[in-house]
């Protein structure tokens, strides 16, 4: 009996549909409204969106994606407008970042002649106060302790022996004491030996 | 010394860079360094003078077969010690503004604006030389009293003294002399405070 029903109900049917004109229907039913009235939220929970992605070859599906094609009509400049850079590199952890990184691997790969043909060293040259780095340099400190001593020496032995050096120092310090004796005498500040004449340019005191 | 103003230096101790300061080169000589240098001079001028007379001597003694005796209360003797001094620091004056004096104590003649003394201006010096011995030695007192420690031949000159040695290559020179350290010397036993041989604070 139900075997019998079934066959009528499809027959039925069947008679049913190929009278109908479905696209017409479908013309005369409002979609929007009928979605609205579906709970999409409720129907997604039933959904079991993991057993579809698993039925889904990914592989195949980017493999079908022209990627440049897609990238090319994407504005990256209107894209990284929109990123917040700062608040993105807060979250970074550059010293991790840099502790991976072989520095020494990096400074092999650089080509340091090709780097310094580019820099313009007369221009950071003349950006260097040199006459405040020698102030700073105890001079008397690299003579004692280094062998520049012994090639100065040798380089101006002809020229001035310690003794000549030491009679000299001498005298100019008589030199000294008699200009601040007469200075005193007179009530006047000494500050040292006056000179030189304008117009005399003494060597190594540039 | 002898490079001139392409490279101009200020005038004024204060604008003078460190270097020059520190090695007083090319500051105005004092009146020690002048008068040392002048008792040299005076002194090698003597010794070859004497050399040279008793070159004279001896040469003309043997030439006249008679005893030559050239000496200081002669006129000739003295007027030619006096033409030997003027040449001696008219040439060194106007050949590099040093002496043999000046040289030891390295003092250098320039004119007053810092550049090279010449010939004409070394025969000046030279000659105003005398006058300031001849007003009572006043003449030396610029030197201790002027600005720029000028003497009075200096002034008729137009000529300055300077130092011209670099007191500060000097110093590095001193500090790179050759040390020689002595041994070590072998460890003592410890010996107790002011017993005899015990070190104490030196001197």
């Amino acid at each position: 009996m139900e075997a019998m029903a079934q066959t009528v109900a499809e027959r039925a049917i069947s008679l049913v549909l190929d009278v109908v004109d479905l696209n017409e229907v479908l013309d005369q039913v409002d979609l929007n409204a009928l979605l609205n009235r579906v709970d999409l939220d409720t129907l997604l929970d039933r959904v079991d969106i993991g057993a579809v992605l698993n039925k889904v070859d990914i592989e195949e599906v980017l493999d079908r994606v022209d990627l440049n094609r897609l990238l090319a009509r994407v504005d990256v400049n209107q894209l990284l407008s929109t990123v917040d850079v700062n608040r993105l590199m807060a979250k970074v952890d550059v010293s991790a970042i840099v502790d991976q990184v072989d520095v020494n691997q990096v400074v092999q790969q650089v080509d340091v002649n090709d780097v310094m043909s580019k820099v313009d060293v007369d221009a950071i040259v003349d950006r260097v106060d040199i006459n405040g780095i020698v102030e700073r340099v105890d001079l008397e400190a690299i003579v004692e302790e280094t062998d520049l001593g012994s090639i100065i020496a040798k380089s101006s032995s002809g020229i001035a022996s310690g003794a000549i050096d030491a009679v000299r120092s001498r005298t100019v310090g008589m030199d000294e004491a008699i200009a601040r004796l007469v200075a005193r005498l007179r009530s006047r500040p000494y500050t040292g030996p006056p000179g030189p004449p304008a117009g005399l340019r003494v060597p190594g005191a540039s | 010394m002898t490079a001139r103003t392409s490279q101009a230096m200020p005038a004024t101790p204060e604008g003078t860079p460190a270097a020059a300061r520190e090695s007083l080169q090319g500051h105005y000589a004092g009146f020690a360094s002048r008068f040392a240098a002048f008792v040299v001079d005076v002194f090698v001028i003597s010794a070859v003078y004497l050399l040279l007379l008793g070159a004279i001597n001896f040469v003309a003694s043997i030439a006249t077969g008679k005893t030559v005796d050239l000496n200081r209360n002669d006129i000739w003797v003295v007027i030619g010690y006096l033409v030997w001094a003027f040449i001696y620091f008219a040439h060194f004056w106007g050949l590099n503004g040093k002496t043999a004096g000046g040289g030891l104590f390295g003092l250098q003649v320039l004119r007053d604006d810092g550049g090279d003394v010449s010939g004409r201006r070394a025969i000046g010096r030279t000659l105003a030389l005398p006058l300031s011995f001849l007003i009572l030695c006043l003449g030396f007192l610029g030197i201790l009293l002027g600005d720029r420690r000028r003497a009075l031949h200096d002034v008729i000159a137009g000529t300055v003294v300077v130092y011209s040695w670099d007191a500060r290559a000097a110093r590095l020179r001193y500090l790179s002399r050759p040390r020689y350290s002595a041994p070590a010397a072998p460890a003592a036993p410890p010996a107790t405070p002011g017993s005899p041989g015990s070190p104490g604070p030196s001197a």
